[in-house]
């Protein structure tokens, strides 16, 4: 199996050590100057629909031909609850695609490649997906740490990256690293010499079963930006090396994701021939892979951003000053009648009316333009569509369902979007659609681009809802 | 089929009534209909049709019969729902009753309590009736749907500016000034209209209605029972309906109401008359731009002209064709369920010369137009002056 596309997402906003010092009067993540926070809307299962789109694209796979998905995390949605459901069809992929879910640490993303990499289960061609966003308290080096981002690889037959070795080792380290059942923030002992010895021989156990010395890049886990480096030499790869593989001084501590990054990161180079990628998780357990780019790996990565976060606004979008989703009720629509639209309302698939060929959106019921009730054939639309009008709910004024959303990224822009048909040809289809806004953006002007995304719609006893929403082109990173 | 008319309206005040129920509402303003139709009580009326959206959820179901049962009418209910052109479509069902001959005398209202909930709880109910599984879940809210087609009718018309908007919620406030049934009995200017804090971008706080408690009726009656009477009758010279997909997105324009447009055409047809006859006209201005796409889809004015006969003074209180001089859905309130129902009142009110100190000038012909939610349904409904009929 070879390593045919690699994809990585990061969300946009940055948070800099310095406003966290400025807030907090202490920073402790050595080697992090900003960390990457994703929006109110954005969660480890949106990020990896992101991520794993680009390596799709890179690739040049239709998701019909994926046919195994291995999704990676240690900070999805829900503890229980297959999150590869959710990103099947936030994807597009088959149903009857094998998935398999990794988690527990972060060595998880080393983990789901290597079960690729045995061949997926006899699968032609699988997705390995590796997203995260660990949280941890603000006085603690963890939580200053915390990053966001998701990284993935298209495993298949074919492909320009061969894997010209891999090893993996399981060592027994408790207490660097743990979050209890039913916690959401990570923390560990902070036994300052123990931690760093359990990154060091973990992962010196399974890259020094390969030859190294050649690479280019090594893509190394990095829960911060000082322990990479700290460990080159007891892993036989230099600090340049080191540091062509790594995205952690400006996205933070990406968990599960974060070697995926540094790889997405190594491969945009055009002189990177050879890279080391080595994964760890406390516990302690580590994957390494040695990656021979016999051509170009096609890479599509959203990895830098310029746009700056005061701290409060990060934490709020955390939503650590909101009440959350308040009583009163929110608009119902039930789970199945949220899950029959799937396909419309999270990947933009209208329809084609059966009787007169009309396209129509939400492909449901009598056809306006014909009036006939013979069904429509799928007619996927184009990622990019045109504003026909918009509006900007003011601060407060969002439905109890998006007031929580409201408080924590501000006004959002709720507009009707023309999109064309895939393939191009006849009329476009007007699709409502939620605009992000952030920072200076203003309400989309009419005959504005925007671009579908996948976002948290919102959250309703209990269940998340995912689907599409409008991102202004011009904010889009490729 | 025999004609029907208008032969008593009452309505409660409009705003906001902590001390009084849905039901009590409805109650009084049953009363105050019985009471200006000289003659006719309870016994006399076959049946009743009540409009309510049923905000807070109360009684959602079996919603008719509570209400009149407590008002002492213990006859056939039907509850109709059409969102805010519920009690426009009840008034519609009476005639049809009364025409058909099944009744003679059919009393048709509505009643809405809306100020009495969290306010997590109304910021719900007030989108329930836009389009629930796309449009809302863009995080839409009724003002913003509006607020869409705000922003498409300023792009389309050159002309049409933001105080334009505000002109609107200026002539209503004037005229919602004078009437004492108003919720917002208070005038605005053209600049606290336009700088008031923004809504949904471009409709501000004064280009939108506000919410309101409050119910209306309408003894509506055969030209048989007329006949017999010393009754102060507006006939029904018109009615027209129409209905549409319930999302702005599914239709074809967002700078007109389609709906509006094919219920005026029917209504100016059963009637026999064109828009050039109507002499007043109460129209759905839930939002300022509303107002201006009802002078445009009612025929009052071309498409885009509607912002030059408002600057005009032609639908000012003393122009050629007032509209809303009760004050509309902006001053006068828009109690959803009330608000067709309290259309007829008005118009009942002026072409039977009991307007008092807001009495028009003989007044002949009457347009009451109602749309439900951002154009699903509507509804028109066109009176004649008893004086214009021969009658006395």
């Amino acid at each position: 199996m070879r390593v045919a596309g690699v994809g990585a997402y990061t969300p946009r906003f940055r948070l800099a050590g310095d406003a966290v010092a400025d807030a907090l009067g202490q920073f402790h993540a050595r080697g992090v100057e900003a960390v990457a926070v994703p929006d109110a809307d954005e969660d480890a299962l949106t990020m990896a629909a992101e991520a794993a789109q680009r390596a799709l694209d890179a690739a040049g796979v239709d998701p019909d031909a994926v046919d195994a998905l291995h999704l990676a995390s240690t900070s999805l949605p829900y503890d229980e609850e297959a999150g590869t459901g959710r990103l099947r069809s936030l994807l597009g992929l088959p149903e009857n695609v094998a998935s398999a879910q990794f988690g527990g640490s972060t060595d998880a993303g080393g983990a789901a490649l290597a079960a690729a990499l045995d061949g997926g289960g006899g699968a032609d061609t699988v997705l390995v997906v590796a997203s995260d966003a660990p949280q941890g308290a603000d006085d603690e080096a963890l939580g200053h740490a915390a990053g966001a981002g998701a990284g993935a690889l298209v495993v298949a037959r074919d492909g320009p990256g061969r894997v010209a070795g891999r090893a993996s080792q399981t060592a027994t380290y408790p207490g660097t690293r743990f979050r209890e059942r039913g916690q959401t923030e990570t923390t560990g002992l902070d036994v300052t010499s123990y931690d760093r010895q359990a990154y060091r021989e973990t992962l010196a156990g399974a890259v020094g079963e390969l030859d190294v010395s050649g690479v280019d890049a090594a893509a190394l886990q990095a829960p911060d930006g000082d322990l990479p480096y700290r460990s080159a030499g007891a892993l036989g790869v230099n600090p340049e090396a080191v540091a062509a593989g790594s995205v952690v001084e400006g996205v933070g501590d990406a968990g599960a994701a974060s070697a995926f990054l540094g790889l997405a990161d190594a491969l945009r180079e055009d002189d990177t021939d050879e890279v080391l990628l080595a994964t760890y998780g406390s516990g302690a357990a580590s994957h390494a892979f040695r990656l021979v780019c016999e051509r170009d790996v096609p890479v599509r990565a959203a990895l830098g951003s310029d746009q700056t976060l005061s701290f409060a606004a990060a934490r709020r979008r955390r939503g650590d000053f909101d009440s959350g989703t308040p009583a009163g009720g929110g608009a119902y629509v039930s789970v199945p009648s949220y899950r029959r639209t799937l396909a419309a309302r999270q990947r933009l698939v209208a329809g084609r009316c059966r009787a007169c060929g009309a396209l129509q959106f939400p492909p449901e019921g009598a056809c306006p333009d014909c009036s006939a009730t013979d069904g429509y054939e799928d007619a996927p639309l184009r990622r990019r569509g045109v504003v026909e009008t918009a509006t900007t709910i003011s601060q407060g004024g969002a439905p109890p369902e998006f007031a929580a959303q409201q408080a924590r990224s501000g006004e959002y822009a709720s507009a009707i979007v023309a999109f064309g048909a895939q393939g191009g040809g006849d009329r476009e289809v007007s699709v409502p659609l939620q605009v992000v806004l952030a920072g200076d953006d203003d309400t989309p002007g009419i005959r504005d681009e925007v671009v579908a995304v996948p976002r948290v719609l919102y959250d309703q006893e209990g269940v998340r809802r995912y689907g599409a929403k409008g991102l202004p082109a011009d904010a889009r990173r490729r | 089929m025999r004609d029907a008319y208008v032969v008593g309206a009452g309505q409660t005040d409009f705003g906001s009534f902590p001390d009084e129920s849905y039901r009590s509402l409805f109650a009084t303003a049953v009363e105050h209909a019985l009471g200006s139709a000289d003659g006719l009580t309870r016994e006399d009326v076959d049946e009743a049709v009540v409009g309510t959206l049923g905000v807070g959820g109360r009684q959602l179901g079996l919603s008719g019969p509570a209400v009149t049962e407590h008002a002492g009418l213990s006859v056939p209910t039907t509850r109709v729902e059409n969102a805010c052109a519920a009690s426009g479509y009840a008034v519609r069902n009476a005639v049809q009753a009364v025409k058909s001959g099944m009744a003679d005398v059919v009393l048709a209202g509505g009643y809405e309590v809306m100020t009495d909930a969290s306010g997590d709880a109304t910021k719900y109910w007030l989108g329930v009736s836009g389009e629930t599984e796309w449009e809302r879940l863009t995080g839409a809210t009724f003002a913003g749907t509006y607020a869409q087609m705000a922003r498409a009718y300023l792009d389309e018309h050159d002309d049409a500016t933001v105080e334009d908007l505000s002109r609107v919620a200026v002539k209503n406030h004037a005229n919602g000034s004078q009437n004492p049934h108003a919720q917002l009995q208070f005038g605005c200017s053209l600049e606290d209209a336009t700088e008031a804090a923004t809504v949904a971008d471009p409709l501000t706080l004064y280009h939108c209605c506000p919410t309101t408690d409050g119910a209306a009726a309408v003894l509506v009656a055969s030209e048989d029972v007329v006949a017999e009477s010393e009754l102060d009758a507006a006939r029904i010279a018109g009615v027209g309906a129409a209905s549409d997909r319930v999302g702005l997105f599914e239709r074809d324009t967002y700078t007109a109401i389609p709906a509006s447009e094919r219920a005026a055409e029917a209504a100016y047809e059963m009637a026999g008359v064109g828009p050039d006859d109507v002499d007043f006209a109460e129209v759905h201005d839930c939002f300022a731009i509303a107002e201006l796409l009802a002078y445009e889809d009612l025929g009052f004015c071309g498409r885009g002209e509607a912002p030059e006969l408002l600057r005009e003074g032609v639908t000012d209180r003393d122009g050629d064709l007032p509209v809303n001089v009760s004050g509309g859905l902006k001053s006068k309130g828009h109690p959803i369920g009330a608000t067709g129902a309290g259309q007829i009142v008005e118009l009942w009110t002026q072409l039977t010369g009991r307007a008092g100190d807001r009495q028009l000038d003989d007044p002949d012909v009457g347009l009451a137009h109602n749309v439900g939610g951002s154009g699903g349904a509507a509804v028109v409904t066109i009176l004649a002056a008893p004086r214009s009929e021969g009658q006395r």
